[in-house]
């Protein structure tokens, strides 16, 4: 009888439960067991992949993963132990190589086994956040071989060791070296820094310590600079053949700390071979090396810079200040110019034209230029000797570069309107005794100065030129126009615009009855084409050539100064004059008048005249004769004497006197103009925007600008503020 | 009104119509005031007297009415009370740039020679400032590079005197400050003097 009951149609999981034998994970585990033996003892070929592939993935599939790994870790530990045992035994050098072997061996077991455990580790490790394979391996080996106590120093000690040996001299097994450098870096780059990277910078130190030590005892400073070099040359060598390349930092740290930075004052100032000494003797090889090296250092160049500044300002000083080399201001500027160059050479061959280096030169070379304040006078003179002889036959381009490095000074120079003045003192001469080599020259220079400081610098200077080529014109119109002179003696006539010119102050004498009717002529002549125009007669600068014949029929072309012909033409009505005589009959003022007559009486080779007495001496009471037994062997005779020359001292307060003068209301301009922009402005940045604005020119002197500014408040173009007495008001 | 007339008239020049140096040596010596006292360049100024050692009638009539006198006793009684005025900061100033104006004679004269500067000082600045005054003078007398003081260099002094320099080495005075030269060439002799 059956009373079934409906039951719904049920699916149930397949319940049956796949028994695996509980021996199957041991007997699969035996089989992998034995291959790994196997494997460490180089018996691998008869093993087959597949199958112990296989293995491994059932065993994992199983859920025996577990057990796989933890028996790998087991089975890999102990063989380890035992390869750790062997190198412990090996003796010497042997041990370093047995190392090595040890390690490829392992490196390539270990390769196998990861294939035949991939499964593995892609599956179960990744599941359960365990080491993969690989990594396991190199961690093992680090753990029981490279950290094993009785591996571990000796491992070090003997690396070491072949580094020092290699440092000192030796040849070393470097491939060795490598590799097993290799294998602390493949362990890990901890592995690699507190296991041999650390101990070696500390052994560098000290090596390099005691090395550098060494070497400065007994070495002057280039060739320690060379063993510096060679040394760190050798250590980044190291590094490229057998260490890791993040090292090659830290080691030349080492190196250049130990060897260049604690020694770097000792060497800078290093008696007879330290900087100083290179720097006089151009040693641009040993210099250069110690820029190289002391780049690599802080405040490596800064030292060398500083101690360099302060040799070139010091040497600077004492040239500038010596009084024997004060006596000649060509060879004083030729001085300052070979200096300069002999400087840019080293900065150029040795520093490396390094801009800072470059930057110290001018700011030194500035420095002790302005000590002497003569020195914009004796850059003046130097030109002025180029400019008549000094540049004869000189190519064009050369002619540029002696120019330039000329601006070059210039340009150093704080007073330049002391320049301007007596530049334009020796260039008046220079056109007026016609002495100057090249047109080109003069005009080029001019260029130049322009450039640097603009028109208003030049104008008056362009001026002097114009004044030159416009007589010139007019030489040719009076003569046009009077052709009945042609016969008689030739004058040659420059008018020069006052403002254009130095100031001189006009001094005339009795010029003999020929030329003073010759010069009424021409008088006439030009104020008929320039009404309105005033000439005045500037008898001390010209110069005239006079032919004589003397008592033995010797002739010959004087070329002598305005004052000297009038003196000489004299003796054309007379045999015996007395200076008396001559001053009146002259009237040329007694120094001049003295100066004359030495030159022409007194100076061998050029004694035209004779005097009694003898002496060197002009007395009133003395007389003057023609001297007939005057020889020369030129027929042209020079005596005139218009060449430039450095001043006199009292010359010398005059020209200051009026450059000071000059530069009175050019400080008052500049209050004005800067006043007039801003309205209201405190005393200090008065000083500091006037000065500003004058710095092209000179450097203003605060004491002298508050001077103008209060001459400029008694008149009314500045006042004081009421309340805050630091402030200035313009004045509308 | 009539008083103050009568008063002037006292004391008045009849020809110039204005009291001339004579008249005001007669005033201080009835007011028992020497007449190089300070007082009666205060006088001057509550006056506003243009030119030194003459008061107009305009000069005379508005002065007295501002202190509020009418007779020579009640002139006398004020002069006290008109010191105090002066020395009240507000007009000292004013006042003390005055007295520089004051001894302004000429026209178109912008500076006064040293020799009265100096007198002047003392007068004005001696009480309140003596010793600052008194090196002041001594200098003045000593250098050479100043014939005759213009009025800012006078604005300056009292500036100068007022302004707690430290006395007498100075330490707090500052040369880049907008001192007229004057005051720094004093500055470096004082120093010059004590070291």
């Amino acid at each position: 009888m059956s009373n079934q009951k409906k039951r719904n149609f049920q699916i149930e999981a397949f319940k049956h439960r796949v028994v695996v034998d509980p021996k199957y994970a041991d007997k699969t585990w035996n089989i992998l067991e034995h291959a790994i033996h196997e494997i460490y003892n180089h018996n691998a070929s008869g093993l087959s992949f597949e199958e112990l592939y296989r293995n491994a993935y059932n065993m994992v599939l199983h859920k025996f993963g577990e057990k796989l790994y933890s028996g790998l870790v087991t089975t890999m530990t102990a063989h380890l132990k035992e390869i750790s045992k062997s190198i412990e035994a090996a003796q010497g050098d042997l041990f370093l190589e047995e190392l090595n072997r040890k390690w490829n061996d392992h490196n390539k077991a270990l390769q196998m086994i990861r294939d035949i455990l991939m499964y593995m580790d892609r599956t179960y490790i990744p599941n359960t956040r365990k080491t993969p394979v690989h990594e396991l391996g190199l961690n093992l080996w680090r753990d029981n071989i490279i950290h094993s106590s009785k591996i571990q120093s000796r491992l070090l000690s003997t690396l070491l060791e072949l580094v020092h040996r290699e440092r000192t001299g030796e040849v070393i097994d470097r491939g060795l070296m490598r590799n097993i450098i290799k294998m602390l870096m493949d362990l890990g780059s901890s592995v690699y820094q507190e296991d041999f990277e650390k101990p070696f910078l500390e052994v560098s130190a000290e090596f390099y310590k005691g090395e550098s030590q060494k070497f400065i005892e007994c070495c002057d400073c280039g060739d320690y600079l060379k063993k510096a070099e060679i040394r760190l040359n050798e250590e980044i060598e190291r590094v490229t053949h057998y260490l890791d390349v993040k090292s090659e930092a830290k080691i030349t740290n080492v190196v250049e700390k130990e060897m260049i930075a604690n020694h770097m004052m000792r060497l800078v100032h290093m008696e007879n071979s330290g900087l100083v000494n290179m720097l006089l003797d151009d040693k641009y090889e040993d210099l250069g090396r110690m820029y190289n090296l002391f780049r690599r250092v802080a405040n490596g160049l800064s030292t060398i810079r500083d101690v360099m500044t302060s040799h070139l300002r010091e040497t600077g000083k004492e040239l500038v200040t010596d009084a024997e080399r004060l006596k000649d201001p060509v060879e004083f500027v030729q001085r300052l110019l070979d200096e300069k160059d002999k400087y840019d050479n080293i900065i150029g061959q040795a520093f490396s034209n390094d801009k800072t280096f470059q930057n110290a030169l001018n700011s030194s070379f500035e420095y002790f230029i302005n000590l002497n304040p003569r020195s914009p006078e004796f850059i003046s003179l130097f030109v002025d000797d180029k400019l008549r002889k000094g540049l004869k036959g000189v190519s064009e381009e050369d002619v540029e570069i002696i120019l330039d490095k000329v601006m070059m000074l210039f340009r150093y120079l704080q007073e330049k309107d002391v320049f301007e003045k007596y530049y334009k003192q020796h260039l008046a001469k220079r056109l007026l005794s016609g002495k100057t080599v090249s047109d080109d020259a003069e005009r080029s220079l001019i260029v130049k100065l322009k450039t640097e400081c603009g028109y208003q610098f030049t104008s008056k200077l362009e001026g002097m030129f114009t004044d030159m080529k416009t007589s010139q014109d007019t030489m040719q119109g009076f003569y046009a126009s009077h052709p009945e002179l042609t016969d008689g003696p030739t004058l040659v006539v420059q008018v020069l615009t006052t403002g254009s010119w130095p100031t001189q102050t006009c001094i005339t004498c009795n010029l003999p009855a020929e030329m003073s009717a010759l010069c009424e002529k021409f008088r006439s002549y030009y104020l008929g084409t320039h009404t309105g125009r005033r000439l005045s007669w500037q008898t001390n600068m010209g110069t005239a050539d006079i032919k004589a014949i003397f008592g033995k029929g010797q002739k010959h072309e004087l070329n002598v100064s305005t004052y000297q012909m009038c003196v000489l033409m004299l003796f054309n009505n007379a045999d015996r004059l007395s200076y008396r005589e001559i001053e009146q009959a002259t009237e040329i003022p007694a120094s001049d008048l003295k100066r004359c007559l030495q030159s022409m009486a007194c100076v061998k080779g050029k004694n035209v005249l004779r005097k009694e007495p003898m002496s060197k001496d002009i007395g009133e009471d003395d007389a003057f004769f023609v001297n007939d037994k005057f020889t020369s062997k030129f027929y042209k005779v020079k005596i005139g004497t218009v060449v430039a020359q450095k001043e006199s001292e009292p010359e010398k307060q005059e020209t200051r006197q009026r450059v000071e003068e000059d530069r009175k209301p050019q400080i008052e301009a500049a209050i004005v103009r800067i006043m007039k922009s801003r309205r209201v402005l405190d005393h200090n940045n008065i000083i500091a925007e006037v000065t500003k604005q004058l710095q092209s020119r000179f450097l203003a002197n605060p004491t002298e600008i508050k001077k103008r500014i209060e001459s400029l408040i008694e008149r009314d173009f500045l006042e004081r503020d009421n309340n805050d007495r630091k402030l200035y008001r313009y004045l509308a | 009104m009539e008083k103050i007339d009568r008063l002037f008239n006292s004391y008045a020049n009849n020809s110039l119509g204005m009291i001339d140096p004579d008249g005001i040596e007669a005033l201080c010596s009835d007011l028992g005031v020497d007449y190089t006292d300070v007082r009666i360049l205060m006088l001057a100024w509550k006056l506003k007297a243009e030119r030194q050692g003459y008061f107009t009638q305009d000069e005379w009539r508005t002065g007295l009415k501002a202190l509020g006198v009418d007779s020579l006793s009640k002139l006398k009684k004020a002069l006290p009370e008109l010191e105090n005025e002066v020395g009240k900061s507000s007009n000292y100033e004013d006042f003390y740039s005055y007295a520089f104006r004051y001894c302004l004679t000429e026209e178109k004269q912008k500076s006064v020679d040293i020799e009265s500067i100096c007198e002047l000082l003392n007068l004005v600045l001696g009480a309140q400032f003596h010793p600052q005054v008194d090196l002041l003078i001594e200098y003045l007398k000593v250098q050479s590079d100043y014939k005759v003081i213009n009025l800012d260099q006078w604005m300056n002094f009292l500036r100068f005197c007022k302004e707690q320099i430290s006395f007498p080495d100075l330490e707090n005075y500052d040369a880049s400050q907008a001192w007229p030269l004057i005051l720094d060439n004093f500055v470096e002799w004082m120093r010059e003097k004590h070291s």
